[in-house]
């Protein structure tokens, strides 16, 4: 009876988020901030789908995640400094040597948080599977040490993220004021959830971490080794938590140690919002999230973070499993 | 007669021959006495916040250790208790014993519904969703008070005076060779309340209720079976539990006269909350008081350790950063414990002792 109605309730919020604020806001403006939006919601999207991936076959409510984002925005910033005083690629006007090292310098951050996370998973929160009290705890406790650890290597205090040259600046198409920077956010969020989405549905892999976050015994059951993929999934969560935190720190153009803890409650609201385990869910929230958040802060500056917290509330009060269900 | 009856005829059999009861004087004399022995303010001010923090611990350790659901926003309530005195007292500028009563009220009556409030909806699914909006909620009301600067008077915070005995200038004379000034009497204020607290909490998680509490953490499927509707009983543990939280907040507000977003609602009290529970051990209560002890003890010494590593490795960059970094080896040692001693302090010494009874 009800199935219509539940399948199209997403998508139906969606729009009525998405268009609500043309009553308020001259379209122009709405333009800039739907782009900006966007290009958040996108940057959320990477974050909180390593969260909830690793929730959702884990069962592991990883805290640390927000550490992990901190060091891949940090990883970001040194790589793209060293390979730039090495090929001076970032200061170049080519759009392309620009592109290059961006990637260059998102990939190793991946890598190396990817490792980072391997090797936290398998010493920190393998011993504690199964428990979720001691979980949150170990979590929190690595959670401090990353943490601390980025501010004993790099220092306690801000530093400038570089941005390649061409990535400053902004389009001006007829009147409208469109950044640059937002539009390859937005290209490389859409990107990575194709190809996560493609992987999730196609590949035999995907399918064995689908089952797996249904049911983790079963995939026991039949033969295949269930902590591998949990350490495989976990450093994916990472890597797209350190790729995420260095696109972010090119966003807001500095990275300080704290950033992790500040990004990490809103990838958790996406997560909830969204649905726990759900990649597609992981981007519709963000996107709610992001729009939302960019619409009321150009209207009431103040309640800006208030509109997500009422976002999470209504919508944990109507869907308490979030938007979606799990593997979806 | 039912099993808590019985429970509590057998303790009130043993109460002079346990050794925990002399224990248990033998500490409050210790708190009693501390304005007397030691005369520097900064020894009375670390053990009165090792009070006050073992008060909003094993609130904290009621949620955690007695009910199994973990809260990562549980200093929103001690925030909300400091900003409710630190309103009254200050914004409002209304400094009288009644309304700093009101200011008590107020906060165990706002941290009383919004738990409520926050509990209904989150604890409904699973208890873990219950970590993370809690957890949202504690940031959204640290962001909110910094920004109302009207109200909260933002980053700065709120100063501010207390009245009559409490402020800082009264005096009643010498008594025992200390002058019993404003500071000394909010001090003994503050324990009086904490103590109450403490006791409250005590009977709280061995009434029948915490009994209820208990076999929930326990064993959650099957205090459903037994018919008990474990989603209020959470609701009621975390909202009692809150408004211990918020009292434990204004005595805290009293003692420092002082609020900002940062020594009131910040994450970084709510990882010294969590540490501390852990270090103490969960499930215990009095847990809370030696996690309280060992880590504003240590912060206490932090500096002149700092001092001494400076002085063995003078102009190694690396070694000053690692020794300002504490945090680091309280990250490490959380881990540790959780590993090693999962039960605590208290949980393992009990262990201990029980064993060898046993044997």
């Amino acid at each position: 009876m009800d199935s219509p109605w539940k399948k199209w309730f997403p998508t139906l919020m969606v729009f009525a988020i998405f268009l609500s604020p043309l009553l308020l806001i001259s379209p122009k403006t709405y333009i800039t901030l739907t782009i900006s939006g966007l290009a958040m919601g996108m940057l959320l999207f990477l974050v909180a789908s390593g969260f909830s991936l690793i929730f959702g076959l884990l069962s592991v409510l990883n805290l640390a995640h927000g550490a992990l984002f901190t060091w891949g925005a940090y990883i970001g910033f040194t790589s793209f400094g060293l390979i730039n005083q090495w090929t001076g690629w970032g200061g170049s006007e080519s759009i392309f040597l620009n592109i290059t090292i961006f990637l260059l310098a998102l990939l190793t951050a991946g890598l190396l948080v990817a490792l980072l996370g391997v090797i936290t998973e398998r010493l920190v929160i393998r011993p504690v599977y199964g428990s979720h009290l001691f979980q949150i705890f170990i979590t929190v406790g690595a959670m401090i040490v990353l943490e601390e650890l980025v501010r004993i290597v790099w220092g306690p205090n801000d530093e400038v993220m570089p941005v390649p040259i061409s990535f400053m600046g902004s389009y001006d198409l007829f009147d409208v004021v469109v950044s640059k920077y937002p539009l390859i956010a937005i290209a490389m969020g859409l990107i990575i959830y194709f190809v996560i989405l493609m992987i999730l549905r196609k590949t035999k892999l995907g399918t064995i971490v689908r089952a797996g976050v249904e049911n983790p015994e079963m995939v026991q059951v039949m033969g295949h080794n269930i902590y591998r993929y949990f350490t495989g999934v976990f450093a994916v969560g990472s890597a797209l938590a350190a790729i995420g935190g260095g696109m972010w720190a090119t966003f807001v153009k500095s990275i300080h140690p704290a950033m992790g803890g500040e990004v990490i409650i809103f990838a958790l609201i996406v997560a909830i919002i969204g649905g726990l385990g759900s990649i597609t869910g992981s981007v519709v929230g963000a996107l709610l999230v992001g729009l939302s958040y960019n619409y009321v802060a150009y209207l009431v500056p103040k309640a800006a973070l208030g509109i997500t917290m009422l976002l999470l509330v209504v919508i944990l009060s109507i869907r308490p499993t979030g938007l979606f269900s799990e593997g979806t | 007669m039912n099993p808590v009856q019985q429970f509590r005829l057998e303790e009130k059999g043993v109460r002079f021959r346990n050794p925990y009861f002399f224990l248990r004087i033998l500490l409050l004399a210790f708190f009693v006495f501390t304005p007397f022995m030691f005369r520097s303010f900064e020894v009375l001010d670390v053990v009165l916040k090792i009070i006050i923090f073992s008060a909003l611990v094993a609130s904290y350790d009621v949620i955690l250790g007695y009910t199994g659901i973990v809260s990562l926003g549980h200093v929103l309530y001690f925030g909300i208790g400091c900003y409710s005195v630190g309103i009254f007292m200050g914004n409002l500028g209304w400094i009288s014993y009644g309304h700093l009563a009101l200011a008590f009220l107020i906060a165990i009556a706002v941290s009383g519904i919004l738990s409520v409030l926050i509990g209904l909806f989150s604890l409904r699914i699973r208890a873990i969703f219950f970590a993370m909006v809690t957890l949202a909620f504690m940031e959204f009301a640290f962001i909110l008070s910094s920004q109302l600067r009207s109200i909260t008077g933002g980053d700065d915070g709120i100063s501010f005076k207390l009245p009559g005995i409490l402020a800082v200038d009264y005096s009643i004379g010498h008594f025992l060779g200390i002058e019993l000034t404003g500071r000394i009497l909010s001090y003994f204020l503050i324990l009086l309340i904490c103590m109450i607290l403490f006791l409250f909490m005590l009977r709280f998680v061995h009434s029948p209720v915490g009994r209820v509490l208990q076999s929930i953490r326990d064993n959650e499927p099957r205090s459903i079976a037994l018919g008990y509707r474990t989603y209020l009983f959470q609701v009621i543990a975390s909202s009692f539990a809150s408004c211990v939280a918020a009292v434990a907040g204004a005595c805290f507000a009293i003692w420092v006269r002082y609020v900002s977003p940062d020594s009131s609602l910040s994450v970084s009290i709510m990882l010294d909350v969590l540490l501390m529970v852990i270090v103490g051990g969960m499930g215990t209560l009095y847990g809370g008081i030696f996690g309280a002890a060992f880590l504003m003890v240590t912060r206490a010494f932090l500096p002149k350790l700092q001092v001494l590593v400076g002085s063995i490795l003078p102009g190694v960059p690396m070694a000053a950063r690692l020794s300002e970094r504490w945090l680091f080896y309280f990250g490490l040692l959380f881990i540790i414990i959780v590993y090693f001693f999962p039960k605590g302090i208290v949980g393992t010494v009990q262990e201990f002792f029980s064993k060898r009874r046993t044997s």
